[in-house]
């Protein structure tokens, strides 16, 4: 039987939080590890990529990993300058994300290592690195089966999901959901009665869009950034407010969420406040689905 | 076979989407095509130009920002007046339109009315007050 996992090591949206108040749910930014024996894939390089980077250098069963992007915002990939195994020459590195071409793909990661941002490019790097080209057929790292998917977030930004120990896992940092709905609400005024139920259409072809992506996964790690208060304000930055998360995820039948990409602001008293109140909501749906906070540290068995 | 009718075409996987812009289509003297996926409608713009594209972001498979960058590339697109149609409505996505030339990034819902008015001012004939 497969020795499987996933390993959360940044946990929060937008920009890290290394406050005292935050540190029981985390303050470092996106990075998710998942093992599967020997082999080892990583989601996205925020800054908890950092002590993940660390700690393999005294691994010395590992000398490959993949690692995927979800998009190239600051948070999912400030954490690559100083990202050890590929400074080291001992290691290989697949890196993949949005991109029409590995080519595309180089560019996008090593610009931010260009002078003036930071004193040493990406050409320093001593591992063996290999950028893949897209494939809508999906990709594969040794037993992991990888496919992705478009997500509602600024610029190109892409779900995953995995096939990994026996379970199905989507991780999907950035999204913000039922964007179209709300926006169809908010401009009702401007069409003609005998067009309503095309817009009714509309709608719920995007929510089963939304479905059909994490429908009956065993694990989804999903954005759920803002409390509905400030999801008002901030409606149109490409992230989803918990309650919207958790009704999604209870409509396509995931069986474990994990609440993700904490507002940074929220610190571990207000992300708890937001974790009761999902459970709260599977609750009065009647849901079986488990529901808990992406916590950096947290390993879960896969 | 050539026709003097504008031609329309509209790259969406979205069938209500594509049926607002059919209603247009059959109210006006257009000559419209619409395809499900950037995939399917090569079989019309690998040979032909069209008047006005309107092309989708979010679709499965290949989005519209990669597919309109590789129409760029093809000698027949590199100027294809194209329109953005999306749910999504970011300034990001704003900006990566504008870079790929496109006339316009409209955000959905888009009613049949904003529909005839866009080909109306790039086209010319889409009887924008019917």
């Amino acid at each position: 039987m497969s020795n499987s996992y996933l390993r959360f090591w940044g946990v929060r949206g937008s920009y890290a939080a290394p406050h005292k108040s935050h540190l029981n749910v985390g303050g470092n930014t996106s990075c998710v590890e998942i093992r599967s024996d020997d082999t080892l894939l990583v989601c996205d390089g925020g800054t908890g990529i950092i002590s993940l980077g660390e700690q393999l250098m005294h691994d010395e069963e590992l000398s490959e990993m993949m690692v995927l992007f979800t998009h190239y915002h600051w948070d999912h990939i400030c954490g690559l300058p100083f990202f050890q195994p590929a400074f080291s020459p001992d290691w290989k590195i697949k890196f993949f994300g949005p991109g029409e071409s590995s080519g595309d793909i180089e560019k996008r990661l090593s610009d931010q290592m260009k002078a003036p941002y930071f004193p040493v490019e990406t050409e320093t790097w001593m591992a063996k690195i290999d950028y893949l080209e897209p494939d809508v057929n999906g990709l594969s790292h040794g037993p992991i089966k990888i496919s992705y998917h478009n997500v509602h977030h600024p610029g190109l930004t892409y779900g995953y999901r995995f096939q990994v120990g026996g379970k199905s896992v989507v991780y999907v940092s950035d999204n913000e959901v039922h964007f179209l709905k709300t926006s169809i609400a908010k401009r009702i005024h401007e069409f003609e009665q005998d067009e309503h139920e095309l817009l009714e259409r509309m709608v719920s072809e995007q929510r089963n869009s939304e479905v059909s992506a994490i429908e009956g996964v065993d694990i989804l790690i999903h954005d759920a950034q803002y409390t509905p208060h400030d999801y008002d304000s901030k409606r149109g930055w490409g992230h989803s407010c918990y309650v919207d998360t958790v009704n999604l995820a209870i409509d396509a039948g995931v069986k474990c969420l994990y609440l993700y990409h904490h507002d940074p602001t929220y610190d571990d008293d207000q992300v708890a406040a937001i974790h009761q109140d999902s459970l709260q909501i599977i609750r009065e749906r009647g849901s079986d689905m488990e529901c808990h906070i992406g916590c950096e540290g947290l390993k879960v068995d896969l | 076979m050539q026709t003097s009718k504008p031609t329309i075409v509209l790259v969406d996987d979205s069938i209500a989407m594509r049926a607002f812009f059919e209603q247009v289509a059959e109210e006006a003297d257009l000559d419209f095509h619409a395809y499900e996926s950037a995939e399917e409608s090569l079989r019309f713009l690998n040979t032909r130009q069209p008047n006005l594209l309107f092309l989708n972001i979010i679709m499965p498979n290949k989005d519209g920002f990669t597919f309109l960058k590789e129409l760029r590339a093809h000698e027949l697109h590199f100027d294809t007046p194209t329109v953005m149609i999306s749910s999504k409505d970011y300034a990001q996505d704003r900006t990566e339109a504008k870079e790929l030339g496109v006339l316009e990034f409209v955000a959905k819902p888009i009613s049949k009315k904003a529909i005839r008015s866009l080909i109306d001012k790039y086209v010319g004939t889409g009887n924008a007050d019917v």
